[in-house]
């Protein structure tokens, strides 16, 4: 699905994205952790084309991303608010975003009505637009908006960061549906090492740029990424590393 | 306390993104404040002569007199429309151990700092010192600028305090904005009582009762302690700030748009933004207003004809396309705000191209329409404006749309128009350059060799030619665009 070669960004003679080689395969499910300024949100825009690489591709289907428009058709995200257009209602923004993939009206409606619970009557007919929107339900009406597309790659920059805790167990349910029932690809970054361990089959985990972990998710993974993020752990958990590094 | 705000104060100011970081611009503005500044103070110091050649023929000082309460009630009105309110700049503190007092206090203070004080100093201060002082004596004169200045200060309260008020309700603004307009109305209209003389009665009496400056001391410190205790009671975000309480606010559709599919929709979108944000909004009406434009030169009796033709060429081109120099000066920002989702989402480039060109399109049909009751004035005036209003569509669009690609400011829809610098940069200024030179480098050498009308059609093939080729500037400005988005997204990611 996607393919990363010798990808690297450098801010200000800072390289703070850097990965020689990352494989994902169709239908997996990526689970991207790590520290503030660790390259997550980085990494996620260069995977979207909105930023420059300093080197490097990103291959989507086999065609790098740059300059293309292929990926869009299947690939949906939401990283912030800006993928919004914070002066339409959630309605609009949502018939906007279905009409741009051939669906009309009836049939985003009935796409919609799926996410009834998801959107847990705040979103629909409130006569709120988007702008005036707390950031909790700006973020339901992104991750609908990805939705909606019906996407075979959906990427969420942390999607848990600033909803409530039943929304956090419905998009949790939501992504594993989407990834066991419906084959998509997800790709989602998160600091809540319970909900990414649950959700993600395959956990990266990023430090100034460089994926130096790349774990499939076991009953031990969740206590590994503690020790990783226990303060004075990091020299310890290098050596861990090696052996089950795949 | 209150100076480390000011610190704060002026670190903000220079340290804001939208202080414009081109040395170029800050000159510019520089210089064009300075020269309404010195204006401003001509009018000032020769404002005895301008009051001398009004009539009716009586002493300057009984004029000079009769002028500054009609100054204050105009004063009053610019200011209902133009002076910000200093408002979530305290939002920092509010949580801190600082007294409320002097976050209040910090407030009603900064809110002074607003060019309207300096206009009725700069204006009234040479002509009391020139006229007053000698002929009525240092305390006159002092009692006289004090009057003055209680009365700015007055002025300046009673604004914000309306401004604070409104925008609970905004009924209240309606009903300060009528009265005001009655007031001034009443005399100039009406004829029912005389400012003049109310202003007379109150500046004449004070040459000969200097006591009596202590009326304006007495009601501006009054309106500042109301203003001060107003804002102490109501210091909470959602009334210091500016946003209304919203009501419900509907979905909306354009159903003429729907028939042209992903443009249509992307068209819509826009036209949203323009009409849901307040500054593309106010952008839209200032393009109402030049409607008039061409008023100016065409009820002139000086001009000829043939001068007033000329003139068509200028005005029509402003007429029909202001929104397309107005708007398009600063297009993407206006998406800046969404721009990422823009580009990740499905929409073609060549679309957005599209819809854009589109829109300028509708408007400025929309614009020509308008200007053809122009016809009272010659029919060749209207053909000129067609021929204007093709070029426009033509070729400033397309030029507005290349200058779009190197435009890497990002805008905040939700601030005013006027006086707001914000997404300026040098891009606005070299597009100024083709927008204003381009038509008049055409047009002007058939003029000059009497043969306007070969110019005018000379301009109107170019239009023509421009819209006919459009899909080839698409797809020219689209490679622009690919080499440039980087630069751009990053420019607008920047808040």
């Amino acid at each position: 699905m996607i393919e990363i070669k010798n990808l690297k960004k450098i801010y200000n003679g800072v390289t703070v994205v850097n990965v020689p080689h990352l494989q994902i395969n169709k239908g997996e499910s990526i689970g991207l952790v790590g520290n503030n300024g660790a390259g997550k949100t980085t990494l996620f825009r260069m995977i979207l084309d909105l930023i420059r690489a300093e080197s490097g591709e990103v291959l989507s289907n086999g065609v790098n991303v740059a300059g293309a428009e292929a990926w869009k058709s299947y690939t949906s995200s939401y990283l912030d608010e800006g993928f919004l257009i914070d002066y339409l209602t959630p309605e609009e923004y949502l018939y906007f975003i279905g009409g741009l993939h051939q669906q009309n009206k009836a049939q985003v409606d009935e796409k919609l009505a799926g996410l009834a619970e998801f959107f847990n009557g705040e979103i629909i007919n409130k006569g709120k637009y988007i702008r005036d929107l707390s950031k909790g339900n700006q973020c339901k009406v992104g991750v609908g908006a990805c939705l909606l597309q019906q996407p075979e790659l959906l990427m969420l920059d942390e999607p848990f960061a600033n909803i409530d805790p039943s929304t956090q167990f419905r998009l949790k349910n939501i992504l594993k549906d989407q990834n066991k029932n419906h084959g998509v690809t997800t790709i989602v970054s998160s600091h809540d090492l319970n909900h990414v361990t649950d959700v993600c089959e395959r956990i990266l985990l990023m430090e100034k740029g460089v994926v130096i972990k790349d774990i499939a998710t076991s009953s031990s993974t969740l206590s590994e990424l503690e020790e990783y993020f226990g303060v004075g752990q990091s020299i310890a958990s290098y050596s861990v590393d090696k052996e089950e590094n795949h | 306390m209150i100076s480390t705000f000011f610190d704060h104060e002026l670190k903000a100011f220079w340290r804001s993104k939208n202080t414009g970081k081109s040395i170029a611009v800050k000159v510019v503005m520089g210089l064009l404040l300075l020269y309404l500044f010195v204006c401003v103070l001509l009018i000032g110091l020769f404002l005895d002569k301008v009051l001398m050649a009004t009539p009716p023929n009586v002493d300057v000082i009984v004029k000079f007199c009769g002028t500054i309460l009609i100054y204050f009630l105009a004063d009053l009105l610019m200011r209902l429309q133009l002076q910000e309110l200093p408002t979530l700049k305290v939002q920092p503190y509010l949580h801190l151990s600082v007294k409320r007092n002097t976050v209040v206090g910090y407030l009603a203070l900064t809110a002074m700092l607003s060019f309207f004080n300096l206009w009725p100093i700069v204006i009234f201060g040479p002509f009391i010192i020139k006229v007053i002082l000698p002929a009525h004596g240092a305390v006159t004169a002092l009692v006289f600028l004090f009057s003055v200045i209680a009365l700015s200060v007055f002025n300046n309260y009673l604004a914000l305090y309306i401004k604070r008020k409104a925008n609970i309700n905004g009924w209240i603004f309606l009903i300060a904005g009528v009265v005001l307009g009655l007031l001034l109305c009443g005399d100039f209209v009406w004829h029912l009582y005389s400012l003049r003389s109310a202003s007379y009665f109150f500046f004449g009496n004070l040459i000969g009762k200097p006591y009596l400056v202590l009326i304006p001391l007495i009601l501006a410190g009054a309106m500042f302690y109301l203003n001060f205790y107003y804002l102490k009671d109501n210091l909470y975000l959602e009334e210091l700030g500016s946003k209304k309480v919203s009501a419900y606010k509907s979905s909306s559709e354009i159903p003429l748009l729907n028939r042209y599919g992903h443009i249509g929709d992307l068209v819509a979108n826009e036209i949203k933004l323009i009409l849901r944000n307040k500054r593309p909004r106010s952008a839209l009406i200032m393009g109402l207003f030049l409607m008039l434009y061409g008023l100016i030169f065409y009820t002139n009796p000086q001009y000829s004809v043939g001068m007033k033709n000329a003139f068509a060429v200028f005005a029509g081109m402003f007429m029909t396309g202001i929104f397309i120099i107005n708007y398009g000066q600063f297009m993407y920002s206006w998406q800046a705000s969404h721009f990422d989702g823009i580009l990740v989402s499905k929409v073609k480039f060549t679309d957005f191209l599209r819809a854009k060109f589109f829109l300028f399109t509708v408007v400025s049909t929309v614009a020509f329409l308008l200007t053809i009751p122009y016809i009272y004035f010659g029919w060749q005036i209207v053909l000129t404006h067609f021929v204007m209003y093709l070029w426009n569509l033509g070729v400033n669009t397309t030029i507005v749309l290349y200058f779009a690609n190197r435009n890497y400011k990002r805008i905040d829809l939700s601030k005013g128009a006027s006086f707001n610098w914000e997404g300026v940069g040098s891009t606005q200024l070299l597009l100024s350059i083709p927008l204003l030179i381009l038509p008049f480098a055409i047009y002007l050498p058939f003029k000059f060799v009497n043969y306007p009308n070969v110019g005018l059609a000379v301009m109107a093939i170019l239009g023509v030619v421009f819209v006919l080729t459009r899909e080839f500037w698409i797809k020219k400005l689209e490679e622009d665009f690919y080499k440039k988005r980087y630069k751009i997204a990053e420019g607008f990611r920047n808040k």
